[in-house]
């Protein structure tokens, strides 16, 4: 951290947030100096680099505190980014100027394009990443960040000044001080991890738990519950027959996760492979089905749906004779791989005999045996769609300790929180996402509207918007957002402006352009799309047609083939399902109106005429902020919407002639 | 997915008067846009505060009725809106047609109450009014529940939530193999829930016929009449209606304008469409009057297929696109032949010069247009209903041609949500957001 004193000396005091300073900073002068800030983040995972980067892209003095400094940006779970809904959150982030994509261009081994074929709003990119060199990539935004520090300790408590946050306590007794505090403490509080008969407190595989910090959460008002979630035992590649798998190369040409990404980041491709569990294993997990914790009652907590366990697929799916199980490398410089779909908590002995039943794995040696995790979430009802809490002033809650799961998801926490720390430091309103601007604000509205029973993970299918929200508009989507809040950097910027140009102008080139029935081209093009031109027909409205790109239609006119393959899919995508978004859109612009409607938090749902009383007490559960948020808690009617709108109506006229 | 709830100012409409029978109806819309609607359904430029005599068209551009339009601009509406109020006959037909048709350039039939709502958000009504406005507001909510719920008991019910638990199904399917694509855990293929759409599309086939049958109660039947020139199509329209409202003469193919009576049958409201004679024939505007009729045809709740006996060979080409259960045989002219063959259960003898066997025929209409099981009683579906049954139609067809296509399967996953939507519009049910639920409990995920 060469930079970091010098930064440090130059960033700005910390503004005056107009609160009284009564809790005083600590008197000894060096200690007091570093040990002010204007925001801090605490946990150096994937929502605590986000955060702690945004914050600082913002222009905050920001201050990452970690109980590891080598831990950060450690994949602690699956060796993999994106996927589907999940690429459409890294695209978005990246959008927004974060660290994710970039990252996974640099440590990406293996990519792959999903449903190509599905349309593109459903596409998505993932990769298979080198721990190491994600890591590392990471590492090396957050060093390399202005305004952003790093200290090791861990956090033991907040400093609390009445209903809000002044700062945290670390294990030595160190104080640090800022307006705004982001948590990001994932797994770590309260950790209980299983494997068979074993249990012990931890937070995610080989590191301490956050005990005392959770003890201290549990005394604020907030409501927690307790999820779990698994993962499989690592294997030793040496010790696979790769001959008896089936080989899964990647996507050729090799995608890009970053806009501003490149083919030539990439390390070194290599494959995954895929074997499949058989009858012997399942007979294996059937017979020690007792000595999994999730079996005999040890755990209770609820896992997710989408994730289940080798035992959970077994005894749900009898039927079924054999499970996939994808081989994915962890790494260029490591042998040891990552069985996806063998995820499980039972005993290692088990663990071993069931590994070895499979084909390829006969020999297997297992590096770190399987394990389920319980661990304390809070429910996320509890947050602003700021992602602020709404008991304590300047405090954010991000990642899993709000009942998500993924890194894609946590790191689209953190950016969104760590914006709205630093727009809170900067006295202006938060950022909130609409469900019709991107995956982040589905996300969080369906966590701030509905809480979440199982770990929350990202699908396309919980986007109603879905054909507007794609993975490859996502810098159309949001970066003049992201410009307008600071955390856009300038290269970036101009990268998009021209993107943007470029689309513009050849859409209006392509409106243009006339064939004429009977002319030359008109002939040609019925040739190459099968069918004679009837009428005149813009090129663009050629590219209205299923059998038309911007391909085919170069063969015509050859000057379509220059335009850059990123300009083209904007306008094709744009061009055929242009009845389709402007359905959207016109649904979005609905809800739109409806998320203006403000309902305040004082409202007092008791006095509201003809509410149902099934209604006031869903109204007085979620306490919506907007009329839009009202309506899609379930079960709330287009009538209650109503007399909300006539009672707020009431209310408005009668302050104003009081 | 939640549904998207309607805006607070999108264009609704409703009858202002009360319901049956008077002189006049005066119908309501407001909304943004409700001037740019009103003007494709009246053809004219409207102009704030001054009425405007005009004709009233359908969607297809079929005129309705004929009356006065009158607009206001906002603020200075009842509603503080933009409202255009239509005054038309008053019947009860005319007025639902008349709401069809400003549905069709985008209106919607307005919640109860919505109306004073709006006025009382636009500060158009007295602060006093706001209890009276949630009153009504809560209780007409729930009269139109018990309402709804009365109508919607027994098979009607039944077969909507089965179509939205086959619609819940296909989805499960499509959208398994769209989130999960990396499983080999039994996620359906798109073209393979192919057959179980069809079969949907099929199911709503029946139900949008059971809601028509019941929809006929207070809404009427539309019953075409078609025939080779000459065949006396506009007599017996003439003899049916008991007026001289369409030129009868000896020229064929002199009916170009279909010709729009509307009679009561034994009180069922029943729309007589008129048709231009179906002939080839070289003449562009005739060409274009045949185009009318075969669109008249495929909408038409029953056909009447008129011949003349007279002729040497009656019966002439079947009229097109029109199934065989929607049509009824009329032998026209038994007046001017010795003897006939005995009449078969979906024809009529008649002469409608001498109104022999005009009473046969009145009676099969009726039969028809109440639906031929007279033990099932008809069905109160409201107009509302039918209207979400034939978007959910259209969106499971735009769905299947997707599907069909084997392509952007998220294109079907679209139609599928919004014929979900449109058919949850009757049920109450918003959406069904668990979606994933069922996915998990039907497919085994996880990699």
């Amino acid at each position: 951290m060469g930079s970091g004193q010098a930064v440090h000396h130059r960033s700005r005091p910390v503004r005056n947030t107009g609160k009284s300073d009564v809790d005083s900073p600590t008197t000894q002068g060096a200690q007091a100096m570093s040990g002010r800030y204007e925001v801090i983040v605490v946990g150096g995972g994937h929502a605590g680099t986000e955060a702690a980067l945004a914050a600082a892209r913002m222009g905050c003095r920001t201050l990452l505190v970690t109980h590891n400094i080598e831990t950060i940006g450690q994949m602690s779970c699956n060796p993999a980014i994106g996927g589907i809904g999940k690429s459409h959150l890294v695209r978005e982030i990246d959008a927004m100027g974060g660290a994710m994509a970039l990252a996974a261009d640099r440590a990406g081994i293996q990519f792959r394009i999903l449903n190509s074929s599905k349309g593109p709003a459903v596409r998505a990119t993932r990769a298979q990443a080198d721990r190491v060199l994600y890591k590392a990539a990471i590492r090396e935004q957050i060093e390399n960040q202005a305004n952003l520090q790093v200290f090791q300790q861990p956090v033991e408590d907040l400093l609390l000044e009445q209903d809000a946050v002044r700062g945290v306590l670390t294990q030595a007794g160190i104080r640090f001080e800022a307006p705004a505090v982001v948590l990001t403490a994932g797994t770590f509080l309260d950790g209980r991890v299983h494997v068979g008969d074993n249990q012990y407190a931890a937070g995610r595989a080989g590191d301490p738990p956050a005990r005392t910090l959770a003890q201290r959460l549990r005394e604020l008002p907030f409501r927690t519950g307790r999820l779990k979630t698994g993962t499989p035992p690592r294997l030793d590649g040496r010790t696979i027959d790769y001959r008896r798998t089936e080989p899964q190369p990647g996507e050729v040409p090799v995608p890009v996760f970053s806009f501003m990404g490149t083919a030539a980041m990439h390390p070194r491709q290599v494959h995954c492979h895929i074997t499949h569990t058989g009858e012997a294993t399942h007979a294996i997990i059937r017979r020690d089905l007792h000595r999994s914790p999730m079996y005999n009652g040890r755990i209770e907590s609820v896992g997710p749906r989408y994730c289940p366990s080798i035992e959970d697929k077994v005894t749900r799916f009898a039927e079924r004779t054999q499970h996939q199980v994808f081989i994915e490398p962890e790494g260029l410089q490591t042998h040891e791989v990552y069985p996806n779909g063998l995820s499980t908590s039972l005993p290692y002995e088990t663990q071993c005999r069931l590994v070895q039943s499979i084909r390829g794995l006969e020999r297997a040696h297992i590096t770190r045996p399987g394990y389920a995790i319980e661990y304390d979430y809070f429910d996320p009802r509890d947050l602003q769609p700021s992602l602020q809490t709404r008991a304590i002033r300047g405090l954010y809650f991000a990642g899993q300790i709000n009942g998500t799961t993924g890194y894609e998801e946590a790191a689209a926490q953190g950016l969104l929180a760590g914006i709205n720390a630093a727009r809170q430091v900067q006295d202006r309103e938060p950022w909130v996402v609409g469900r019709d601007q991107a995956y982040i604000g589905v996300m969080v509205d369906d966590l701030v509207t509905r809480g979440t029973v199982e770990p929350y993970r990202m699908f396309t299918s919980r986007a109603e918007f879905r054909l507007i929200l794609r993975q490859d508009n996502a810098d159309l989507r949001l970066s003049e957002t992201a410009r307008r809040l600071g955390c856009l950097p300038e290269e970036r910027w101009q990268a998009f402006v021209r993107k943007r140009e470029a689309i513009d102008a050849h859409t209006r080139y392509l409106k243009q352009a006339v064939l004429r029935p009977g002319a030359d081209r008109a002939r040609q093009c019925g040739q190459v799309l099968g069918s004679e031109l009837k009428r005149e027909y813009s090129l663009y409205e050629l590219l209205r047609r299923p059998e038309a790109d911007l391909r085919t239609l170069s063969r015509i006119v050859p000057e379509l083939g220059e335009i850059p393959a990123e300009v083209a899919e904007q306008i094709e995508i744009q061009a055929r399902y242009a009845g389709y978004i402007e359905r959207q859109k016109a649904q979005a612009r609905h809800l739109s109106q409806q998320e203006h409607v403000r309902l305040p938090e004082d409202l007092e749902y008791a006095s509201i005429a003809g509410l149902s009383n099934e209604a006031r007490q869903k109204l007085v559960e979620v306490r919506p902020r907007t009329l839009g948020h009202a309506a899609r808690i379930p079960g709330i009617t287009a009538a209650t919407l109503s007399l909300l709108l006539v009672h707020l109506k009431a209310r408005e006229r009668l302050k104003r002639s009081a | 997915m939640p549904g998207v709830p309607p805006s607070p100012d999108d264009p609704i409409c409703a009858v202002a008067t009360p319901p049956g029978r008077g002189a006049l109806a005066v119908v309501r819309l407001s909304g943004r846009g409700a001037r740019v609607i009103a003007g494709r359904v009246t053809r004219k430029e409207l102009i704030p505060r001054k009425a405007v005599l005009t004709g009233f068209r359908d969607g297809n551009g079929e005129r309705i009725d004929q009356g006065l339009a009158l607009y206001f601009q906002a603020p200075a509406s009842f509603t503080g809106e933009d409202l255009v109020e239509f005054h038309c006959h008053g019947n009860p037909v005319v007025c639902e047609m008349l709401m069809d048709a400003l549905c069709a350039q985008g209106a919607r039939r307005a919640e109860p109450g919505e109306f004073s709502l709006r006025a009382f958000l636009n500060n158009k009504l007295d602060l006093a009014q706001a209890e009276a406005i949630a009153d009504l507001i809560s209780s007409t909510t729930e009269q139109c529940v018990r309402t709804a719920g009365r109508s919607l008991q027994g098979a009607f019910s039944r077969r909507v939530k089965e179509v939205l638990e086959g619609l819940v199904g296909v989805r499960t399917g499509v959208e398994a193999c769209l989130d999960f694509p990396d499983e080999d855990s039994g996620a359906l293929p798109g073209k393979a829930l192919h057959g179980p759409l069809s079969a949907l599309d099929g199911e709503l086939d029946e139900l949008l016929e059971q809601a028509r049958s019941g929809e006929r109660l207070h809404a009427g039947a539309t019953v075409a009449i078609v025939g080779a020139p000459n065949v006396g199509k506009s007599s017996l329209i003439n003899a049916l209606a008991q007026s001289e409202i369409a030129i009868v003469t000896a020229l064929p193919g002199t009916t170009r304008d279909p010709v729009v009576a509307d009679i009561e049958v034994h009180g069922l409201p029943v729309r007589l469409v008129d048709t231009a004679g179906l002939r080839t024939t070289g003449d562009e505007v005739e060409q274009l009057g045949i185009e009318r009729t075969r669109r008249i045809l495929a909408e038409a709740d029953l056909v009447l297929w008129l011949d003349d006996l007279s002729q040497p060979d009656p019966a002439g080409p079947a009229p097109e696109g029109v199934e065989a259960s929607r049509v009824i045989r009329v032998h026209n002219k038994t007046d001017l032949v010795a003897r006939h063959a005995e009449a078969g259960r979906q024809e009529v003898y008649l002469s409608v010069k001498t109104g022999s066997g005009m009473e046969a025929l009145v009676e099969r209409i009726r039969e028809r247009v109440l639906g031929r099981e007279q033990a099932s009683t008809p069905f109160l579906a409201r107009a509302r209903h039918l209207d979400a049954l034939q978007r959910t139609q259209a969106h499971v067809r735009s769905a299947l041609q997707c599907l069909h296509r084997g392509q952007d399967l998220e294109l079907a996953g679209e139609d599928l949500r919004l014929a979900q939507q449109a058919l949850g519009e009757i049920t109450g049910e918003f959406s069904s957001d668990d979606l994933l639920g069922s996915i998990f409990s039907e497919f085994c995920i996880g990699k």
